[in-house]
């Protein structure tokens, strides 16, 4: 019982993970590869934290990902290093408001109690998604956009916002989830990376939703064995077993059995 | 269909220049001309993917467009492709098969039927038979003369000459963007001469050359060459060449062969970097040396290689690989999309090599160029390399090689 | 010349920018400028500062030119900065020169780890190096936290390192900031006149082309990596060595992302890089002023690193589509 309750503990706190898994699976489906995640989540953090509401993580990660879409899409520039800009944009700006704001963050922030997000993330996202990527005109429209664009034709543009924006929405609703039910607030780069992890687990679930749920489920048991450890008293010490999630993610990378392929057209400009 | 002096220009170069034309329903016209010549610039603009400068186009219905590449989606079904070109489901063959695991030939038939299914009044073919069988090029034939019967009318760019006399009813001739010749009963030879200009000039025979008899420099599969020797390897682009040209390149050693490769802007040339340093990636010899040795047309070596034209990227390549006096060469495609007087250049080239003691593969779709420079043919198909063959034998049986039979 | 406008603009445009937000919070930006320059080079001691902060910039700076020149995404110079720091330390008793030789292995053999798993596993780099970040991050807070930290063990520090291993300095500036120079300069012979140099640009604009040329594409890579992870390295052992003599939580305080704002605005080349490093340099040092005298957050110069990134390839992309 205990076990089982533990399990569905360390799935439960991995779902922001899932929803960014979601979201960028959509997105590098279209052809387009968003390091900038991370700093999207962050972002999405803060704006939730402040203004107490998933809405405003949505906002805050819209803001992150409208400037990467104009600089990803419209201007064509290098995605990797617009993603990677995004990133430090958002250290950046929730670094500085964080300190230029102090009152504004010492009030306390009550922890959401019910959550929707949960059974949302794992069970409704999934299907939702999976039919709009494979049942439906538009998911193959968007998968063509990241195989082979030429035949698509002139509204790529259009299936990339729409995927980003379909992105903005999941991971928004992922910052605010860690902020307000995961948290009690915001905590400067309190994200940890997760950003990144979720794009290990898209390519881990060979960029199916499908692979998105396993992966994840296996990361979030894989991390949650970190406290375990801890709470048993085996021999880790703290700071090593914060590794272990990175750990646990760089052979997620490599359990990779034989080559996988990847959209075509991904990070093309 | 009607142009009415159509032009086009890409920045300073004319593409398009002032061409007017007219095609009546239920005929099959045969467009040929040079590469270069702007024949898919102007199926573009009358399939309305790009915009003239200046002129007028008046369409009757709608226009079915078949790219010379493939707009297909590998990783997709043939389904999931005609789906999502039209919109619809469509009838065919077998349509849950993957694009990836199709021949050439069937891509070519899913590519058509993306086209046509929406019945249009103008059917535009570009160098639809480049990578066909003889056998499928009937096949296709058959169903453009069935189309025209039914009232579409059809364009059809071609270089090969007697293919476009066989099923076109009336022949354009465009040169440097204008047309030069427009007719209904050219013989071949008007054809040529409207096309380059001139009466083109017989292909160089093979000048006999005395080569001692010594152990073979190369020896691959059942492909043997000695040094001295050029062999060549024919076929319908698409089986198989590139990959073996690939495999030649992993497996021989790097100090004593060289490689042109097919694809010269892509993979042959580093835009991005000087004349100079693409020379210097193979060439011991000093940059300005190679360049005048090989007469490569630029304005200084360090000027980039990108902007050089085809016949003088081509050159730099040569260069690059030849300083070195390999005891091999592999050379793909060498005289793709070049006009004649690279083309002479190259050739002359690759014999020289050949005097040098070096054993060449040349790999080539052209069937003029391989009989003209080659000591030993050999046929590939799917991958295969058929028996050795004395040019005059191939003369004979590479039609039926080239497809798969006997 | 292009390259030098669009470096000019996007650091212009950074500052401008910076200044105009400082207005959000009822700052005028006629004085958040004047801070930041008086701030930065304004006086013998602001240089001083400023150059100190030049040296780790220039030297993560370098690290990532020659990676991305390469085509490599290494990402990585944060954790390559703290293993190599790390190193430096462990060996620091058997002294200076040793110090250092130990951090440009470190780093290397950090940053080769990526390699090693894009190669054998297929790992893309740009996600393996930013995942060792973070592994060296944590390597490091268990470092102080535990085995190095100082004998009276009150804060999350390592003892400070033995004299013997500490960097010379003049005027306060440590003779790192030499070894930086020398170092663009040696990258900038490496890149351009030599064939190995030759070989990795062509890797890193066309790969494929260059495997038809005869480079051994993987081995360059691979190379290229290991170069880079050992400037980064270096970076680390010398900001232990010549500045803070002591390792600490917070010690690599963004230097290996900043490299990636350096090695960009100087748009890839060596000897811009100096410029581009002091650049950031002053930006850093004076939004520590800021943060003195006008109370706006430091992390405002993470914020101009980002615009500087955006602008210079908003203008790449520009030139992309000609």
């Amino acid at each position: 019982m205990h076990a089982i309750d533990s399990l569905l503990l360390a799935i439960a706190a991995s779902t922001p993970l899932l929803l960014a898994v979601e979201g960028e699976v959509i997105v590098q489906r279209s052809g387009i590869i968003n390091l900038g995640i991370e700093g999207m989540m962050l972002a999405a953090a803060m704006a939730a934290a402040l203004t107490h509401s998933f809405l405003g993580g949505i906002i805050g990660a819209a803001a992150m990902a409208a400037i990467f879409g104009v600089f990803a899409i419209i201007l064509r520039a290098d995605q990797i290093v617009a993603g990677t800009a995004i990133n430090l944009l958002a250290l950046g700006v929730t670094g500085s408001l964080y300190r230029e704001m102090q009152d504004a963050f010492a009030r306390p922030v009550a922890r959401l109690a019910h959550d929707l997000v949960v059974p949302a993330a794992w069970i409704v996202a999934p299907i939702g998604l999976a039919a709009l990527l494979w049942r439906t005109m538009f998911g193959l429209r968007l998968r063509a956009c990241g195989e082979n664009p030429e035949a698509v034709g002139r509204s790529v543009a259009m299936y990339r916002w729409v995927a980003l924006a379909i992105e903005t929405v999941l991971v928004g609703v992922a910052g605010a989830h860690l902020a307000l039910v995961l948290s009690s607030g915001f905590a400067e780069n309190m994200t940890a990376g997760r950003g990144f992890i979720a794009l290990s687990i898209v390519i881990f679930g060979r960029w199916k939703i499908k692979g998105a749920l396993l992966g994840t489920a296996l990361f979030g048991i894989a991390a949650a064995a970190q406290y375990a450890l801890q709470a048993s008293g085996i021999g880790l010490p703290f700071h090593l077993l914060l590794a272990v999630p990175y750990v646990a993610t760089l052979l997620i990378l490599c359990g990779i059995t034989g080559r996988v392929r990847a959209p075509e057209a991904l990070g093309r400009a | 269909m009607k142009l009415e002096h159509v032009s086009k220009s890409f920045g300073a170069t004319i593409a398009v220049d002032d061409v007017s034309l007219t095609v009546e329903a239920g005929e099959i016209v045969g467009l040929v001309g040079e590469n270069g010549a702007g024949k898919t610039t102007l199926m573009r603009i009358i399939a309305g993917e790009l915009e003239p400068n200046r002129g007028m186009v008046t369409l009757d219905g709608s226009v079915g467009f078949v790219h010379q590449h493939f707009l297909l989606v590998s990783e997709f079904t043939i389904a999931e492709n005609l789906r999502l070109a039209l919109g619809r489901e469509v009838q065919f063959d077998r349509p849950q098969r993957l694009i990836r695991d199709l021949s050439v030939g069937e891509k070519a038939k899913v590519e058509l039927m993306k086209a046509i299914a929406p019945k249009p009044r103008l059917l535009i073919l570009d160098e639809p038979t480049s990578v066909l069988t003889p056998a499928e090029t009937s096949e296709l034939f058959q169903t453009i003369e069935r189309l025209a019967h039914d009232g579409t009318s059809v364009l059809l760019i071609s270089h090969k000459i007697a293919e476009v006399l066989a099923v076109a009813t009336r022949t354009v001739v465009m040169r440097r963007g204008r047309i030069v010749a427009d007719g209904k009963n050219m013989s071949a030879d008007d054809l040529a001469t409207a096309m380059v200009g001139v009466r083109g000039a017989p292909p160089t025979p093979a000048a006999p050359r005395k080569t001692p008899a010594r152990s073979a420099a190369l020896h691959f599969q059942n492909l043997t060459v000695s040094p001295g020797e050029i062999v060549a390897i024919i076929g319908v682009a698409g089986n198989g060449q590139t990959e073996l040209a690939t495999t030649l390149r992993d497996t021989l050693p790097r100090r004593t062969t060289a490689h042109i490769p097919e694809d010269r802007a892509r993979d042959g040339i580093i835009a991005e970097l000087s004349v100079a340093d693409n020379l210097a990636l193979g060439a011991k010899t000093s940059a300005r040396t190679l360049i005048e040795r090989f007469d490569i047309r630029t304005e200084s070596p360090q000027q980039r290689a990108g902007s050089l034209s085809g016949g003088n990227q081509q050159k730099v390549l040569l260069a690059r690989e030849l300083d070195r006096r390999p005891e091999i060469i592999v050379a793909a495609e060498p005289t793709r999309g070049l006009d004649i007087e690279a083309t002479q250049f190259v050739h002359a080239q690759m014999r020289a090599s050949a005097d040098d003691g070096g054993a060449i593969v040349l790999i080539t779709s052209d069937l003029d160029e391989a009989f003209a420079l080659a000591d030993a043919i050999h046929v590939i198909y799917r991958g295969n390399l058929s028996d050795r063959l004395s040019p005059a034998d191939a003369a004979t049986n590479a039609g039926r090689l080239m497809a798969g039979l006997q | 010349m292009r390259r030098l406008f669009i470096g000019a603009a996007a650091a212009v445009g950074a500052v401008a920018i910076l200044a105009l937000s400082g207005m959000a919070f009822g700052h005028p930006p006629g004085e958040l400028l004047r801070i930041l320059l008086v701030g930065s080079i304004g006086s013998p001691f602001a240089l001083q500062a400023t150059l100190i902060k030049t040296v780790p910039l220039l030297l993560t700076g370098l690290s990532v030119v020659i990676a991305f020149r390469a085509g490599v995404w290494n990402i990585g110079a944060e954790g390559q900065f703290i293993v190599g720091a790390l190193a430096s330390f462990l060996v620091a008793r058997f002294g200076l020169m040793a110090a250092l030789l130990a951090s440009i292995v470190a780093g290397a053999i950090w940053a080769s780890i990526a390699s090693l798993l894009r190669f054998w596993r297929g790992a893309p780099e740009v996600l393996t190096t930013i995942l060792l970040n973070f592994i060296g991050f944590h390597l490091l807070g268990y470092a102080v936290n535990g085995p190095l930290q100082e004998a009276r063990g009150q804060y999350p520090q390592s003892e400070v390192v033995p004299p013997k291993a500490v960097l010379p300095a003049i005027d306060g500036i440590h003779a790192g900031l030499l070894v930086a120079v020398i170092l663009a300069i040696a990258a900038w012979v490496m890149l351009y006149r030599t064939e190995e140099g030759l070989r990795l640009r062509a890797t890193g604009f066309n790969p494929r082309a260059a495997r038809w040329a005869g480079v051994n594409v993987n081995a360059q890579i691979a190379r290229a990596m290991a170069i880079s992870g050992a400037i980064a390295g270096l970076a680390g052992g010398i900001e232990l060595l010549g500045v803070t003599h002591r390792l600490f939580e917070r010690f690599a305080a963004g230097y290996g992302y900043s490299g990636i704002a350096v090695a960009l605005l100087a748009q890839l080349h060596p000897l811009a890089a100096v410029l581009s490093a002091f650049f950031f340099g002053a930006l850093t040092t004076g939004a520590g002023e800021l943060q003195r005298s006008a109370n706006i957050s430091a992390t405002i110069a993470t914020f101009g690193q980002a615009v500087v990134i955006l602008t210079v390839i908003a203008f790449g992309a520009f030139h992309a589509r000609d």
